[in-house]
This record gives structure tokens, C-alpha cells and sequence, in this order.
């Protein structure tokens, strides 16, 4: 018995400094940008090939702190509890496809300029009767719980949603998608990037030629960081200025036509 | 994403998933057995107190205790929260699950005959040395099972820890799953899962079986 407590003990401490380890080398002269991202969010957030945090606004933030001289950390949060997070300073701004609500800016928090025009769209299967929203009375439709096409289905989209036959709350894109391949729902409103990188990948599936959405994307920050805002806005300027923007979006062709700063 | 990187990557959450699982067990343990005994105290305030405390604590969602505990403290108080999230994790966790050893362990413990306790005494022992030499040896294999149960079961409500974004193996997975729309991260946290169980599974039985020294 002593020696499995002991052996019990042993396992327990070797993972326990797993656990820690990691980070914490950090030098105190240079400062610290903590991006929150939804690490669940391609092509804006994800997690690479590779392993490892990346996307277009990753990226960026790591372009704009290079810029500034500031050392940038990517925190992965979980995007239902992001604004307490954000609150709690876990991380210093939610960088990461976020869609700009009047709530958001009601509540006090610093949003930047909006730097992305978001299309919502539906994702059917190619052989499906679906050819606009006007053919979704009474169809099932799943959309992402947590995500700016719930919030659009129960404001700005209230009366489309009230034709439907039934609204599915997933808690994942891979859930929705799979629900409308296995034919459990008929439609996903979703945003545009994500459906037309879903679409590239699987055969069988195709983007109905709508645009719902009529929101942008944007940078928050804590209430008191209007400063903050102010220099990543400035770093990200200067980055469309010198062409590193650019090249950035070129990675990205699902998304570079409805970015503000080049299109301006 | 091939399948060698998604096991690396979802291996680094799995030993934050380990260290949920051996630190509850390490502070459940005990504090049940404290639980255990306000809950059977003498004192009606004390024991209903306690019997309200564990009912809330089984009678919640521990998907909400952890936000609570993670969260509470700087919405009620204005304090940090912890970058540290393994210990806001592992206090719910601990908490959570003393409560439910707590109701384990007072089923092992009501169930010895009164007549032990009158031999013991008979015999000239002490109130605690009559507990600790002869009740709980009799007790702790009597509720092996039940422990086992909750062990097990431990395991999988690590994944729990994802509501506060703490980097666990389901975490992660998650994320790959999103990130390269695929099931298959889903599949290995199972395998992951499943293979910790089944070792869990094996050194319970073997505990039970080294205290199977009456066959």
C-alpha cells in the first residue's frame, strides 16, 4: 500500500512540473502585448499544422508588436467567457474575428476601428433545393452558439429566423458541419471564410450566393486602455503603409477582399 | 495536421490533465473525511449546515462551480485571476469531489455494527484509536468500489476544465477539431482517455485485491 501512495506521489509531481512548465523566462524591461484569441476561429485564430497558435490575426498582432518593440503572448480563451477573461486581465485585448456589438461598447469596453466587413452565408449540400434565405421556411438550420450569426439570428435577423422550421445551437463548427452532412439539418449560417474554407476541404458541399451580415470586426480592450488602442491602431496603420499588411492577407485569400484597410 | 503532431500537441494538454487528476485526488481524499465527520457531528447545526453545503455542491453543475471559483473571486472582490489556472481548477475540482466522497465515506463508516464500537471499548481503547485501528481499515475496503467509481469518473470530467480555457487534452482537441474541421482529435482524446482509465482501473484492483486479506 506505502508503495503505491509513493508511486502515486511520484507520477503526481512529475506531471505537476509538466504542468508548469514553460513561459515565466520572461524579460520585465520589454513589454508584453497578451493577445486573446479564440484558438477555434480559422482562418483569423487556429491552431497550425504544425501544432502551434496561427492565422491572419495572429499574425498581424505579431507584426504590430515587432513593430512596437513589444514581446506578444497568444492566450486561448474560451470565446462564451471572453469578456471576463479580457475583465479579469487574463490577456490585454480580444483579437480574433470578433464581431463589434453596440453591448460591447455599451459596457464601456475600448473597441479599435473595424477592420473586417463579415458576410454571413449559408453552407447547403450541392444537391440541395436551397437557393436563398427566401427558401428556408420551415427547413432545419444550425449555427455556431457564441457566434456573430447567433447574435444576428436573434436581433437584426429575428423575422428570417421566425420562417425557420427549427434553429440548432451547435457548440462547434465541426458539430454544425457534420450535422448537414449527415443530413440532420438542411442549412449553417456561418461566416463566409469558414464555410468556403469547409467547402475547399469536403466534397459535396457549396455556399448559397447571399449576403446576411452587415457586421465588422474589431479589437476590444479593457475600458481604461483607450492608449493601448490607440498604439496597436497606429502600429497596424503603418503596417498597411509599408506593404507587411498586405502580404500578410495575401496568405489568406478567403478573407483579403473584405479587408477594410485595403480597400480604403 | 498529421496524426504524429496532433498526438504531441494534444499529449502536452494530457499531462495538465493529469495534474487535475492526482492533485483532486490528493486534497479530495482528506477533505472528505473531514466533510464526512461536521456532516455526522453531534451538533444539529453543524451536521445540517454541512448536509446544505453537500447538497449544493452535488447539486450544481460543476461546469458552474468551475466558473464560479475561477471568476468569483474577481467579480465579488476585485482580485486577479489567476494565470495560473490549474489552481482555480483543481480548488473546484477538490471541492466537487470531497463532497462526494464525504457521502462515501459516511456510508462506510454507518455501516459497522454498533457492537464494535462496545467491544473496542470493552477492550479499554480510546474513542480515536478505536476509529483508526479498527473502523477505517474495515470501512476504506468496504468502499473501494465506490472510490474506484468516482475515480474513474474523475478522469473523464477533467475535460470539464475547458469551460475556463484551462490547456487540458480535450481543450486542445477541441481546438484542433475547429481548426482543421475533422473528428479525428475527438477519437484520439477518447484513446487518451480510455488507456489512463483502463490503467486506473488496473492499479484499483489491485489495491482491492491486496486488501482482500480475510480470502
Amino acid at each position: 500500500m506505502k508503495k503505491i501512495v509513493a508511486l502515486l506521489l511520484a507520477v503526481m509531481m512529475v506531471f505537476a512540473l509538466c504542468a508548469c512548465g514553460g513561459g515565466d523566462n520572461k524579460d520585465d524591461s520589454q513589454k508584453t502585448l497578451v493577445v486573446g484569441i479564440d484558438p477555434e476561429y480559422p482562418p483569423y485564430s487556429y491552431i497550425g499544422s504544425d501544432g502551434e497558435y496561427t492565422g491572419f490575426d495572429i499574425e498581424v498582432a505579431q507584426a504590430a508588436c515587432d513593430l512596437l518593440g513589444w514581446k506578444m503572448e497568444v492566450f486561448p480563451v474560451n470565446w462564451d467567457n471572453k469578456l471576463a477573461q479580457l475583465d479579469g486581465k487574463e490577456c490585454d485585448c480580444i483579437w480574433s474575428g470578433m464581431t463589434i456589438l453596440d453591448s460591447m461598447k455599451e459596457a464601456g469596453y475600448v473597441i479599435s476601428d473595424p477592420y473586417y466587413d463579415n458576410t454571413q452565408v449559408l453552407l447547403v449540400k450541392k444537391d440541395s433545393p436551397i437557393q436563398s434565405s427566401a427558401d428556408l421556411k420551415g427547413k432545419t438550420v444550425a449555427v455556431q452558439l457564441g457566434t456573430s450569426g447567433e447574435s444576428l439570428l436573434n436581433g437584426d435577423l429575428a423575422d428570417l429566423k421566425a420562417t425557420f422550421g427549427e434553429l440548432v445551437t451547435c457548440n462547434s463548427f465541426v458539430s454544425a458541419f457534420t450535422e448537414l452532412g449527415g443530413g440532420s439539418v438542411d442549412a449553417v449560417f456561418v461566416d463566409y471564410p469558414v464555410a468556403a474554407a469547409y467547402a475547399a476541404k469536403n466534397e459535396g458541399f457549396r455556399i448559397v450566393n447571399e449576403n446576411l451580415g452587415a457586421e465588422q470586426y474589431g479589437i476590444a480592450f479593457r475600458a481604461d486602455d483607450q492608449e493601448l488602442c490607440d498604439q496597436i491602431e497606429a502600429a497596424v496603420q503603418q503596417l498597411v503603409d509599408n506593404g507587411t499588411y498586405q502580404k500578410i492577407a495575401e496568405k489568406y485569400p478567403d478573407i483579403v477582399s473584405n479587408l477594410i484597410y485595403l480597400n480604403k | 495536421m498529421d496524426l504524429v503532431t496532433m498526438i504531441t500537441t494534444m499529449g502536452s494538454g494530457f499531462g495538465k490533465t493529469c495534474a487535475i487528476f492526482f492533485l483532486t485526488l490528493l486534497f479530495s481524499l482528506p477533505l472528505g473525511m473531514v466533510i464526512a465527520f461536521l456532516r455526522m457531528s453531534k451538533s444539529k447545526i453543524v451536521s445540517n449546515v454541512t448536509r446544505f453545503v453537500i447538497s449544493v455542491l452535488r447539486g450544481t453543475p460543476l461546469m458552474l462551480q468551475l466558473i464560479a471559483v475561477t471568476y468569483g473571486p474577481f467579480y465579488l472582490f476585485d482580485l486577479p485571476v489567476s494565470r495560473n489556472k490549474l489552481i482555480p481548477v483543481v480548488i473546484a475540482f477538490a471541492i466537487n469531489y470531497a463532497a462526494y466522497f464525504a457521502e462515501i465515506y459516511r456510508s462506510g463508516i454507518e455501516s459497522m455494527p454498533v457492537g464494535q464500537y462496545e467491544a473496542a471499548d470493552i477492550l479499554g481503547y480510546k474513542k480515536i484509536q478505536t476509529f483508526f485501528h479498527i473502523i477505517l481499515p474495515q470501512v476504506i475496503k468496504r468502499i473501494m468500489p465506490s472510490i474506484t467509481n468516482e475515480v474513474v469518473t474523475l478522469v473523464k470530467d477533467t475535460s470539464m476544465a475547458f469551460t475556463v480555457s484551462y490547456q487540458e487534452l480535450f481543450t486542445i482537441g477541441k481546438q484542433i477539431a475547429n481548426s482543421e474541421t475533422s473528428f479525428m482529435p475527438f477519437v484520439v482524446a477518447g484513446v487518451f482517455y480510455f488507456v489512463f482509465n483502463a490503467i486506473v482501473d488496473y492499479a484499483m484492483g489491485k489495491v482491492e485485491k491486496s486488501m482482500n486479506y480475510y480470502k
